[in-house]
């Protein structure tokens, strides 16, 4: 009789927890389904896509790999890597010293303000279409406000989006305005997380500042570094907005982007084929970057 | 030694200083955007730049009778809306059972679709829209930005669900509470600001996203973004105007970030960082 009614309430327990199983499975299942139509199905599409070629008339064609040899020999393609790494190395860098920079500064101030905080913010969470515009204004080459203070003080001006040669320092410039502000704020918070007894420990021991920045504070922010890196690179690998609004690729080709490549390879000239292959190659490199600095904040936790 | 409190002192102003600097490098060009945009229209170009005026807000007038400024205006509130509420309504849950169940793969296939370019979902989605006649519908354009709004909403509510002690939720087990009323009743409630934040981002990064109406949307549905490209062609040499509307298009945005500005950034970092 025990047995039967432990095996009684045993099958209670497991229908019910069957039942959870199902309520639970229910509540992701919306997520899940919308996730495998809108992207897992898309994504296996453009690998067959890639190995299609479109005609002028839109008749298509089985290339098997034609489309991946025609990358590696495409001038294009390489040159698109390069404006792509460059505008990356150049902006991350800018952003993580100005980001950490501003992080410490926050901090020495102790409270931040809501108006301070909204201040920092503003920035990026303006539409990054609206941020081109207004610093297409800006930089002017002719009109606009920049070269007016930099000749007043006596600095020679620039052609800044118009020259070939500066438009990609000038767009990693206008990116690190935008983001910046987001780099110090995530810092910040890893600043704010830090035990305070390695300070005193630090000040005991009759440390400079400067030393305990460079001996404490930053092997302990290394961890939240490395995760603004990880937020920042998965954006700058794909940038688009900015460009797209301010040069589209231009002038010339000097700030073609392969995102922005891969775009115009599809919808202005409707090569669907090749600009899949091209967009698939762009997505290894970021989800490579991402999980290399993945490792990389394994290994420098604490 | 009697040295170090002034220069302790000295130190501070120095940082409030370059804190100050910061801040005007910071919002310089913003108030120069809102600044061109009551500008009269000869004095905009004027050169050098003038910054005293007499403020109009004839470029605004200018902007609404030329553009059909309200109804993109409309679409992006019909696509932000639709998508934010499409994330929350599906990321809500799924935020729970991943939460709960500690099975996190649905939770890192959103995250995948947050990291790869935008391009690569737009290319099959505009052959497969184009094949159903989506092209240019509302449809295809909330369902294409619910795919920017529901990793939001999933990753900010991940860490507000997993802040509630799991007794509260035995707890209502025992009292026979089924698991779905448990999240309605018991889990919601407690994560509000979560939601809020959500929402609020959800919003944001719909409003501002760019990419997928460039392609997805026609003459009658393209969102405010899309028709900032346009605005950016036409309007080369009407900068006064250029800038009102740059300047209407930001507002929606920052006004709701500085709502939520004090959780925001932990909930930017998609679950990277605790604020």
């Amino acid at each position: 009789m025990v047995a039967l009614e432990t095996a009684v309430i045993r099958e209670g327990e497991t229908s019910g927890q069957n039942q959870q199983r199902l309520e639970l499975a229910a509540l992701s299942a919306p997520a899940v389904l919308f996730t495998i139509g809108m992207i897992a199905f898309p994504v296996v599409y453009t690998v067959w896509l890639s190995f299609q070629s479109f005609s002028s008339t839109g008749k298509q064609s089985f290339v098997a790999f034609g489309n991946y040899a025609k990358l590696i020999s495409d001038n294009e393609f390489w040159h698109g890597l390069w404006v792509t790494l460059a505008l990356y190395l150049l902006s991350l860098l800018l952003q993580l010293v100005l980001g950490v920079w501003l992080a410490l500064a926050l901090f020495q101030a102790e409270r931040l303000s809501g108006i301070v905080r909204s201040l920092f913010i503003s920035p990026f969470m303006m539409p990054p279409v609206v941020a081109g515009m207004m610093w297409l204004v800006i930089l002017d080459p002719s009109l606009g406000a920049a070269n007016y203070i930099l000749t007043s003080i006596g600095l020679p001006s620039s052609d800044w989006l118009a020259s070939p040669t500066w438009v990609i320092p000038t767009i990693a410039l206008i990116d690190t305005w935008q983001w910046a502000p987001y780099v110090a704020l995530i810092v910040l918070g890893g600043l704010q997380s830090l035990p305070p007894s390695v300070y005193e420990a630090a000040q005991i021991d009759g440390a400079s500042p400067f030393k305990t920045l460079q001996r404490i504070t930053l092997p302990l922010l290394l961890p939240t570094i490395v995760t603004a890196t990880i937020l920042r690179s998965v954006d700058l690998l794909r940038f688009f907005d900015i460009i797209y609004i301010t040069t589209q690729g231009g002038p010339g080709n000097a700030s073609n982007t392969l995102n922005i490549y891969g775009f115009r390879a599809g919808f202005e000239f409707f090569n669907i084929g090749y600009a899949s292959a091209l967009m698939l190659t762009l997505t290894t490199i970021v989800f490579g970057a991402v999980l290399a600095f993945n490792r990389l904040r394994g290994a420098v936790a604490w | 030694m009697t040295s170090m409190p002034v220069s302790d002192a000295v130190l501070r102003r120095l940082n409030t200083l370059q804190l100050a600097l910061a801040g005007i490098i910071i919002m310089a060009p913003v108030a120069w955007m809102v600044l061109s945009s009551f500008k009269p229209s000869f004095e905009v170009t004027a050169y050098p730049p003038s910054l005293i005026f007499s403020p109009t807000a004839e470029n605004y007038g200018e902007l609404i009778k030329t553009t059909p400024f309200f109804s993109y205006a409309v679409n992006s509130l019909i696509v932000t809306v639709g998508s934010a509420g499409i994330g929350l309504i599906f990321g809500i849950p799924a935020a729970f059972a991943v939460s709960w169940t500690r099975i996190s793969w649905p939770a890192i296939l959103t995250l995948a679709a947050r990291m790869a370019p935008g391009t690569l979902f737009l290319l099959p989605w505009y052959v497969m829209f184009r094949q159903v006649g989506l092209i240019g519908s509302y449809t295809a354009l909330i369902l294409s930005h619910a795919v920017i709004t529901l990793p939001i909403v999933i990753w900010v509510l991940l860490p507000s669900f997993d802040n509630i002690p799991r007794s509260v939720f035995e707890a209502a087990q025992v009292d026979g509470c089924s698991v779905t009323r448990i999240l309605w009743r018991i889990a919601l409630p407690l994560v509000g600001s979560g939601v809020a934040v959500a929402a609020i981002l959800a919003f944001v990064f719909s409003w501002n996203y760019f990419l997928f109406a460039l392609v997805l949307s026609n003459g009658d549905t393209k969102t405010l973004i899309a028709a900032a490209f346009n605005f950016v062609g036409e309007g080369s040499t009407q900068w006064g105007v250029l800038m009102a509307a740059a300047t209407l298009i930001a507002l929606p945005p920052l006004v709701l970030a500085t709502l939520v500005q004090r959780w925001l950034v932990a909930g930017l970092t998609l679950g990277a960082v605790k604020g």
